[in-house]
């Protein structure tokens, strides 16, 4: 046969150095007739040497390949080159059993004695189909658009996300500038950020805040986070990217947002109402207050008429009572307006020290009755400050009163001022009284909270004063801080600047 | 002719205790519950000095203030206002429509009738140093 006149061509060396290839290798002549095969080739289709040798090579592709390859074979012998293995051609091998297997072919030609041979190398390339389908599998697994892009910005790869997403077919997206996913308005610096990812690539994740925007086929615009990574690949690197559309996030958040606005646009008008509320009720509460202090103030005075000792007795405690009251309507006041930013701050130049002795003198008659010693010792140097003198007064005098409130019987409360800054000076009241404990210090500056229930019986107050106080200092960006040992006595500290509030130039 | 004090108040109580507690002091008091009423007793009575209330029904105080002290006689008399206002701004407001001083409720038993003859005395001054 003629066959084995071609075998005669080829010696033993170039036998056996098919044999060491480390793929599946077959020699045809110019008719696709095998005239040579290695051991690994005839294993690959699972024929026996007698059987393999002679056959055409178009009998181990599936059927439906055979017309097509034999032309391309024909060609091949008309314009021989080298034909590496290429992806993307589909192929497939038929064993003699009649299963197929997904086969890459590469081919070469050598002539001997003026005829043409073809060299092939089969692979089966099954193995790594299967990688490329899990991989496959895994990139339409990811919730997100993924895009996959080369370093000339050309789309390589995308998954049904992003189909979905972007209303485009895969096609229509391979091969094409990644630019086409992207508003135009942001596609020029698209493309200089795209070349800078690439001199420094880095894995970049899923970052909000950076308004990015990807636009539809129909040109429709939407909010996206994108994450960025590199992916090594044979031809150079190609970068991963997610896609997310977050419109319905942005949606949320920007409602979220509305809500808020109008809750606090709600709390603003509730707190409104209820300045306004406290300050008409404190308006009505102080005419039948006027009635009930002023006649009982007219008969403790005895115009009328005298009266005995226990109308006496009871008639004061009338008259304290509603004073206690009266107070207390100031002092919602004087919160009301706090909260409501109706207080206003008008500053006068005067002396601290005069001032303190002022509010002592106030004070002077409870202190005495209880025989607590006052004394005041200031080193501001100059005396003289540019604040609010009545709010100062009133922050002294709450300050005062209680330290005299909760010190016994024959205790001592001391008033200290000094420089705190170059622009500030402090006030320390500090007495001998029963002291506050470390846990009920936090909550001596809330409203209605004077501490200790049971001692409210002992000492009467509004509960409110403590509160105004710091509202006050701290409205002329001043703070109060309190020192205190449980049973042995408190120290108020007041720090503010030496120049607070508005100057009214007569 | 004695000098007298002219009160003007809706709230009865408080009407009564700033008339009762003037007149042991030993002035001589009138008084009207609104300014309607109040105008023209004024303008009739020429009180020494005036004790306005100025929330009033219908026209209030600070409208009758203004009337006062635009008219050619009652212009001179001093007039006090008594509120139970007690925003910030509202001493103003008094002082703007033309009182010559403010005291805000609940009053001091002790210091009105001090505050009451030292106005008298100044209009009383006011008066012979014009004659």
């Amino acid at each position: 046969m003629n066959t084995f006149n071609e075998i005669r061509i080829f010696d033993q060396q170039f036998y056996n150095l098919l044999e060491a290839m480390p793929d599946a290798m077959v020699v045809t002549d110019r008719n696709g007739q095998i005239i040579l095969a290695n051991t690994l080739a005839m294993e690959l289709f699972s024929y026996t040497k007698e059987s393999f040798i002679g056959m055409t090579i178009d009998l181990f592709l599936p059927e439906r390949f055979r017309m097509s390859y034999a032309k391309h074979r024909a060609d091949y012998i008309k314009h021989p080159h080298q034909r590496t293995m290429e992806a993307g051609l589909e192929l497939f091998g038929l064993r003699s059993d009649k299963t197929e297997f997904p086969a890459e072919i590469c081919m070469n030609h050598i002539h001997i004695n003026n005829e043409i041979f073809v060299l092939s190398t089969i692979r089966n390339i099954s193995e790594r189909k299967k990688s490329d389908e899990k991989f496959h599998a895994l990139v339409e697994s990811v919730p997100d658009a993924v895009v996959i892009v080369d370093q000339q910005g050309n789309i390589v790869l995308v998954n049904s996300q992003t189909e979905k997403l972007f209303g485009y077919k895969g096609h229509e997206l391979l091969g094409n500038a990644v630019e086409m996913l992207i508003p135009k308005r942001f596609s020029e610096r698209h493309v200089i950020q795209r070349e800078g990812y690439f001199s420094h690539p880095k894995v970049r994740g899923l970052k909000s805040g950076l308004e990015l925007y990807g636009v539809k086929k129909d040109g429709m615009e939407f909010p996206v986070e994108i994450s960025l990574s590199p992916m090594p690949a044979d031809n150079g690197a190609l970068v991963f990217s997610l896609i997310r559309d977050i419109t319905e996030r942005k949606q949320r958040e920007e409602l979220r947002r509305f809500e808020l606005e109008e809750q606090n646009r709600r709390i603003q008008e509730t707190t409104r109402l209820k300045s306004e509320f406290l300050a008409n009720m404190s308006h009505e509460l102080r005419t039948p207050l006027n009635g009930i202090i002023g006649f009982a103030e007219f008969l403790v005075d005895e115009k009328p008429g005298p009266l005995n000792a226990k109308q006496k007795e009871y008639l004061l405690d009338i008259l304290s009572s509603g004073k206690h009251l009266l107070q207390l309507l100031n002092d919602i006041l004087d919160l009301a307006k706090v909260e409501a930013g109706k207080i206003s701050f008008v500053a006068t130049k005067f002396s601290v020290k005069r001032t303190i002795d002022e509010v002592c003198s106030i004070i002077h008659p409870t202190a005495v009755k209880k025989n607590i010693s006052v004394t005041v010792e200031t080193t501001i140097d100059p005396d003289i400050v540019s604040l609010d003198q009545q709010k100062f007064k009133q922050v002294l005098y709450n300050l005062l009163s209680n330290a005299v409130k909760f010190t016994h019987h024959g205790g001592s409360v001391h008033v200290g001022g000094g420089a705190w800054s170059e622009d500030r000076f402090c006030i320390q009241v500090s007495d001998t009284g029963i002291g506050i404990r470390k846990e009920d210090i936090p909550k001596l500056f809330n409203e209605f909270q004077q501490i200790d229930s049971g001692m409210t019986k002992q000492f009467e107050g509004t509960g409110l004063g403590l509160a105004i106080t710091k509202k006050f200092v701290e409205l002329q960006q001043g703070f109060i801080q309190v020192k205190s040992e449980f049973g042995k006595g408190s120290v108020f500290i007041v720090v503010l600047p030496k120049q607070f509030g508005e100057i009214i130039t007569p | 002719m004695k000098q007298s004090v002219f009160i003007v108040d809706d709230n009865h109580i408080n009407l009564k205790l700033i008339c009762d507690v003037l007149s042991y002091e030993g002035f001589t008091v009138y008084s009207a519950e609104d300014a309607e009423t109040a105008l023209s007793v004024i303008i009739d009575r020429q009180p020494g000095v005036i004790l306005m209330d100025i929330q009033l029904p219908r026209m209030d105080g600070l409208t009758l203030t203004r009337i006062l002290k635009s008219k050619p006689e009652t212009s001179h008399i001093p007039i006090i206002a008594v509120t139970s206002f007690a925003m910030a701004g509202d001493e103003e407001k008094a002082m703007s429509a033309g009182c010559d001083g403010y005291l805000t409720k609940p009053i001091d038993t002790h210091t009105l009738p001090v505050l009451v003859r030292q106005f008298l005395e100044s209009s009383t001054s006011n008066k012979n140093s014009q004659s």
